[in-house]
């Protein structure tokens, strides 16, 4: 199974490292996203207070107050750091779902049927996308990182190798958890334009109603309760906690509901998904 | 040690109300090229889905290489290589890549894996193209892909469905010759083809189905034989006269040898000696407009429009039959 799985998986990540342009794009676009989307809304400038109206000692308090409490909603002063390190599960959700796309393209150009009449497992055509979007999730988060930084991240103060690879296993937590739904779903349709629909139905109020783009404590009531089901407001409080050092409490208990998001998905994936390759 | 390849046994398998194969039964020796021949529709992909373990039958079972490909499909994945009618090689890759994947997806390793690879793009010419990305490839080249990846882990038994469907006739040629090399190779090999002319030149034996359903089956000799005399193809025009031609030719012939086929666009016309009955059937279709008149000798399209009264040719399929192919072909 293992031996299938890694000959499988060395197809993708060739397939995705020979597509250039979709490799650039898929750098890209995170890029925009965090330049674009953290950069405007900068938090900063609520406060910064160049002419105030009242007392300087004055001034001075209501900055400091409002800078603790931009702290404590965001866990960081800029909205560019908070933003960065949501959007990197939300890239992972992204994935998954072109993930799920490349399945149902191996089924309509016939790769799946060479796959199914060779002797192998077919829970490991199965394992191998989810290992092939494990790879790009990691090489497209370092690039983020390592792009973020340049622009103006704020890691936490002594960040250490342990909180990296903390980060990088919630990342492939919600990446094996997402790309399971989705090729589960692709194993058993025979159109993308479906996955397509259903992937814009899901992926936007996913990310909305989490804590990626903003913070859970900011949301009404009623929208607040669908964010705490939602995995990916564990996993983006959970990269920031590794990466920008904001308080939450309790990281085990994000982390075990994420292990067990990860494990049920994998596992009734990985049945769902055969059982759709043994249909006619 | 069991001297059939393949031992179909009652396959039938039904898609909704639609039954795509119903009771189909052959063996195939070891060593042996058998031909499944029939037009488009009538069963064949589905027989060979089933025996390459691709569908599983809705009832009946098949030994392939003595192996269930019910109860035990894995084993027969081992032995088998399958060229099926759709490309299947991942055109992002290079030919190299493709076959390598597939010689390591039967397990073998290493350096043998790049040897068996290469082996198999040299037998089929690839080699000097092994680098190229399969997006590159002719359309002859990419069907010769096809049957590199299905030969690399040299499989005893062989299916090739419609291997030379869309093909130009000098890659047909080509082809034929691959299939008659794997066969001195002692290579079972099992086809599908709804050209006669494949049938009858590669095949040992030849079944022909049609509706789901084998109607004859033995070696292309032995069915053409089955036809005594010569036949005539009389082709009408009108297919409304057709009534008329027949009672007409009747007459002149006596009855029971003459019958439409083809919704009336044709009359066949059963003879001990053509040549001799020719002047006096000319005259007998003065008056009608006749399209053309032919003397075919016996051959296996012959054999399948006696058996069915249609022409192997004949595109047309009822809807649902039409749907089901349009699906396999997705």
């Amino acid at each position: 199974m293992l031996y299938e799985t890694l000959v499988l998986l060395r197809r993708e990540v060739v397939k995705w490292v020979n597509r250039r342009p979709v490799l650039v794009i898929s750098i890209v676009t995170p890029l925009f996203w965090i330049l674009l989307f953290g950069k405007s809304f900068n938090l900063l400038r609520l406060i910064s207070l160049e002419a105030p109206p009242f007392p300087a000692p004055l001034a001075e308090a209501f900055q400091r107050y409002v800078s603790s409490l931009l702290v404590e909603l965001f866990g960081t002063l800029d909205y560019f750091t908070y933003v960065t390190s949501g959007i990197l599960v939300v890239f992972a959700l992204f994935q998954s779902m072109f993930s799920g796309v490349s399945v149902v393209f191996d089924k309509r150009l016939g790769y799946l049927t060479r796959l199914l009449v060779a002797p192998i497992p077919r829970g490991s055509i199965f394992l191998a996308k989810v290992g092939g979007t494990l790879f790009r999730v990691t090489v497209l988060s370092a690039v983020l990182l390592l792009i973020a930084d340049m622009a103006g991240f704020r890691f936490k103060e002594g960040i250490s190798i342990i909180d990296l690879l903390g980060a990088w296993i919630v990342v492939l937590l919600v990446a094996s958890g997402f790309t399971s739904i989705f090729s589960s779903i692709a194993f058993h349709i025979n159109n993308q334009e479906v996955l397509f629909a259903l992937a814009n139905l899901v992926n936007l109020p996913l990310m909305f109603t989490s804590s990626a783009i903003f913070p859970v404590e900011q949301m009404p009531e009623w929208l607040r309760s669908i964010a705490v089901l939602n995995p990916l407001t564990y996993a983006a409080d959970l990269t920031r906690y590794f990466l920008v050092g904001k308080e939450i409490g309790d990281p085990i208990t994000g982390l075990a509901v994420l292990l067990v998001f990860a494990s049920a998905s994998l596992l009734a994936g990985y049945h769902v998904s055969v059982k759709g390759m043994e249909k006619d | 040690m069991e001297s059939h390849a393949i031992v179909a046994d009652r396959l039938v398998k039904t898609y909704g109300n639609l039954v795509a194969v119903s009771d189909v039964s052959f063996s195939i020796g070891r060593g042996e090229t058998f031909a499944l021949l029939g037009p488009n529709g009538a069963g064949k992909t589905t027989t060979i889905k089933m025996l390459s373990t691709l569908t599983k039958p809705s009832s009946g079972d098949a030994l392939v290489g003595g192996y269930s490909v019910v109860r035990e499909p894995l084993k027969v994945r081992r032995l088998i290589g399958l060229v099926p009618q759709d490309l299947t090689a991942d055109d992002e890759m290079t030919g190299w890549e493709n076959v390598l994947v597939s010689a390591r997806l039967y397990g073998i390793r290493g350096k043998k894996a790049e040897e068996e690879a290469k082996r198999v793009l040299e037998l089929l010419g690839l080699w000097e193209h092994r680098d190229r990305r399969v997006a590159t490839y002719s359309g002859g080249m990419r069907r010769k892909l096809e049957i590199a990846m299905s030969l690399v882990h040299s499989p005893e038994i062989l299916f090739l469905d419609e291997p030379t469907l869309g093909l130009d006739v000098q890659s047909r040629r080509h082809l034929w010759d691959y299939v008659f090399m794997l066969k001195r190779q002692g290579v079972t090999i099992m086809l599908t083809t709804h050209y006669m002319e494949e049938a009858e030149h590669l095949s040992d034996r030849v079944a022909i189905i049609d509706h789901g359903r084998i109607v004859a089956e033995g070696a292309p000799e032995e069915l053409k034989s089955r036809i005594r005399g010569d036949r005539i193809h009389v082709e009408l025009a009108d297919p409304r006269e057709a009534d008329k031609v027949v009672s007409a030719l009747n007459e002149l012939l006596g009855p029971s040898s003459v019958e439409p086929a083809s919704g009336g666009q044709v009359v066949v016309i059963s003879v001990q000696e053509a040549s001799s009955v020719l002047p006096d059937i000319i005259r007998a279709l003065t008056g009608y407009r006749v399209k053309s008149v032919n003397v075919v000798k016996p051959n296996l399209e012959e054999v399948f429009l006696e058996l069915t009264g249609r022409s192997l040719r004949e595109e047309s399929m009822d809807p649902a039959r039409f749907r089901l192919h349009l699906r396999r072909l997705r």
